[in-house]
């Protein structure tokens, strides 16, 4: 523990050079402009801006991106309050109340619980990470294969079942995720896969081409594909962007309470931001003395969602770190963003490079507070370009996620997968398949095969090796009791309103 | 008879959902064509495809199941606007072909040229009709991109046309 601390402050050191000062600064303004941009969500802001961080120095450029990261939530949260649309599940909350605050003339309000509790949840969930993770990836040292294995299986599962309202459309999206997982050559015999006598599909489909392409462009297709594109109207902002006494006294409790809500159910596999910022909300109406102003724009209902989001960002990220496995769209891009470094997160990150992922968890806290001081200041320059035209602002989006998807290797073939990603990501929003286990199960496919195939070596090909040793009896005990539970629950139900 | 009780919507998503069935079947035809190299190892690298494939091929007939029953996805609404218009395709087509000029033209005539026409056919299809104002944007804006990937980050984007001019 000590010996983290000590690391930690090497970690200040880091960032606390004039060179990567700026490329912090430079990310937080650049995460929360193109978070604020309606229909971006953090993970296409992250996929968006990687580009640029692949001329720079690994250290600085993971520096940039944890700023961008915090930057993107940040500037999501001001685009769900004063626009009167979400643009994405996180967020759907915050735009209940929040735009409903706004239209009560209380952006300002609003604004502030948003920035201020996800300052505070960003900072507790950070500390709770930087100590977290390094006990996690301790232990993950001891994980054999199969048990990996488990815990992707886990991890498929939660975020297959229990993203979006239907189950069977979640697995649906993880087969697709599998599938463009499967493309290229097989990493031990070299086998190749799917590839149809095309040279350029050997080394497989990128990660960054599919999830740009499958938000930006499939976005903008689903978009242009409804009859009429409709400007979503921006709310006025009166006055400054703070808070009264009163509504600090209002806001405190749901913060603390949204971050640990948030957190735990970051670092546990529990399927994105949906459910913590629905959970938190429920509670905050449940506690508060003024039940009849949740639905009318209660600062408690801005105040803990928007923590529980936050908090919940981190926490995805302690799996990340320490095991390499991304349970969200945001914690997959911040993934690949590490691979392009060659740098690959797990257990062994914090030994191999430990002045890269302290200097990364560092740098979360300073991003968060350079986006303190600068976001409510600033808000007013946020707020002109939410007032953007549509037509404009998506035109950009696309032409920008095909330079991300090209500049990566420079190659017209990422290009056309970007095209045909677009349009499954088109055919998903239209028939409501979420999104997130297609991210998933890209990412994740290639690493179980490989823990399959590692762990099957170990035993010689017995598979009785896969369910052999606690830790992966416990992991898919508890996979039975997530997945087959509710099953059970709902039929006992549906079996008792029949009766 | 089945089919005639689904609404033109139903019928769109139940060739969705089948499509993912065939997709399976397809995936396990190509792993039963794969060329192995000289196979020594424990675990077939077939072996891995074929669980995808039969996964796939489940979860397909699942929801082929769940629409013929009747039940249908939501349409995201997470945006503005009804997710329950009819499509459009006239509007998403030139979409579609905005981001295949680019795709065609960008090693043909250079980023700056495929850049702007993407960026004003994609402004077009949403709505705009200023024509030449929206040239002169889409203009402005490929330049701008251009010259801050290509000479502020070294980022090599195809010159195309502009080959003299911009170097």
């Amino acid at each position: 523990m000590g010996n983290n601390f000590a690391m930690l402050l090497d970690g200040f050191q880091t960032v606390f050079t004039p060179t990567n000062l700026m490329f912090g600064l430079l990310g937080t303004f650049l995460g929360t402009l193109v978070g604020v941009l309606p229909g971006i969500g953090p993970a296409l802001a992250i996929g968006l801006l990687l580009p640029i961080t692949l001329t720079v120095n690994p250290t600085s450029a993971l520096i940039m991106f944890a700023a961008i990261f915090y930057g993107a939530m940040y500037g999501g949260s001001t685009t769900s309050i004063l626009l009167n649309t979400p643009g994405e599940s996180g967020s759907v909350i915050t735009a209940l109340e929040g735009n409903k605050m706004a239209k009560a003339g209380r952006a300002g309000a609003a604004l502030a619980t948003a920035a201020i509790g996800s300052f505070v949840a960003g900072t507790i969930a950070t500390i709770l990470l930087a100590f977290g993770a390094p006990v996690l990836a301790e232990f993950a040292l001891t994980i054999q294969p199969a048990g990996y294995l488990s815990l992707i299986i886990l991890a498929f599962a939660t975020v297959g079942t229990l993203l979006g309202t239907s189950r069977i459309r979640g697995l649906i999206a993880l087969s697709m995720g599998l599938v463009i997982g499967l493309v290229g050559a097989d990493l031990q015999s070299g086998a190749l896969r799917l590839t149809f006598g095309n040279l350029n599909a050997i080394d497989g489909i990128e990660t960054v081409t599919v999830i740009v392409a499958i938000f930006a462009l499939g976005e903008t297709l689903y978009l242009a594909s409804r009859h009429t594109i409709v400007q979503a109207s921006v709310m006025q902002m009166n006055g400054k962007a703070w808070m009264t006494r009163e509504d600090f006294k209002r806001s405190w409790k749901p913060w603390l309470r949204g971050t640990a809500i948030g957190f735990p159910l970051g670092v546990i596999p529990a399927g994105g931001s949906e459910v913590p910022t629905f959970l938190s909300y429920g509670v905050e109406k449940a506690l508060s003395k003024n039940k009849d102003e949740f639905g009318k724009g209660a600062i408690e209902g801005v105040a803990g969602p928007e923590a529980a989001n936050n908090a919940n960002a981190a926490g995805v990220l302690v799996p990340m770190l320490a095991l390499g496995l991304p349970t969200s769209a945001t914690a997959a891009v911040v993934l690949v963003a590490f691979q392009s470094f060659n740098i690959q997160p797990g257990p062994m990150l914090f030994q191999t490079n430990p002045e890269i992922v302290w200097g990364l968890i560092a740098s979360l806290f300073v991003g968060n507070f350079l986006l303190l001081v600068l976001n409510l200041p600033l808000i007013r320059f946020w707020v002109l370009l939410l007032k953007i035209p549509s037509h404009y602002l998506y035109a950009g989006i696309t032409t920008f996620a095909l330079l991300g998807a090209y500049a990566l290797n420079n190659s017209t073939f990422d290009l056309q997968v970007a095209l045909v990603v677009g349009v499954i990501g088109f055919l998903f929003r239209r028939f409501g398949v979420p999104i997130t286990p297609l991210i998933i199960g890209a990412i994740l496919g290639p690493l179980s095969e490989l823990y399959f195939k590692r762990a099957l070596q170990i035993s010689q090909g017995d598979w009785g090796i896969l369910v052999a040793g606690t830790f992966p009896k416990v992991i898919y005990g508890i996979l039975i009791l997530v997945i087959i539970g509710p099953l059970v629950w709902n039929f006992k139900k549906t079996f008792a309103v029949k009766k | 008879m089945i089919l005639n009780k689904l609404s033109k919507q139903g019928k769109g998503e139940l060739a969705f959902a089948s499509s993912f069935f065939l997709l399976g079947i397809f995936v396990a035809w190509d792993t039963s064509k794969m060329d192995i190299p000289q196979d020594n190892s424990i675990v077939s690298p077939q072996t891995f495809p074929y669980m995808v494939a039969a996964f796939a091929t489940l979860v397909g007939f699942g929801l082929m199941l769940d629409v013929l029953r009747g039940n249908h996805g939501t349409p995201d609404g997470d945006e503005p606007g009804d997710p329950y218009t009819p499509l459009n395709f006239k509007t998403m087509g030139i979409v579609a072909v905005a981001i295949g000029m680019h795709v065609i033209l960008l090693e043909i005539a250079g980023y700056v040229i495929a850049a702007t026409v993407c960026f004003w056919g994609v402004a077009y299809a949403f709505g705009s009709r200023r024509i030449l104002k929206d040239l002169l944007i889409s203009l402005v804006f490929a330049f701008v991109v251009y010259f801050s990937f290509s000479k502020g980050l070294n980022i090599n984007l195809p010159s195309g046309f502009f080959e003299g001019i911009l170097k």
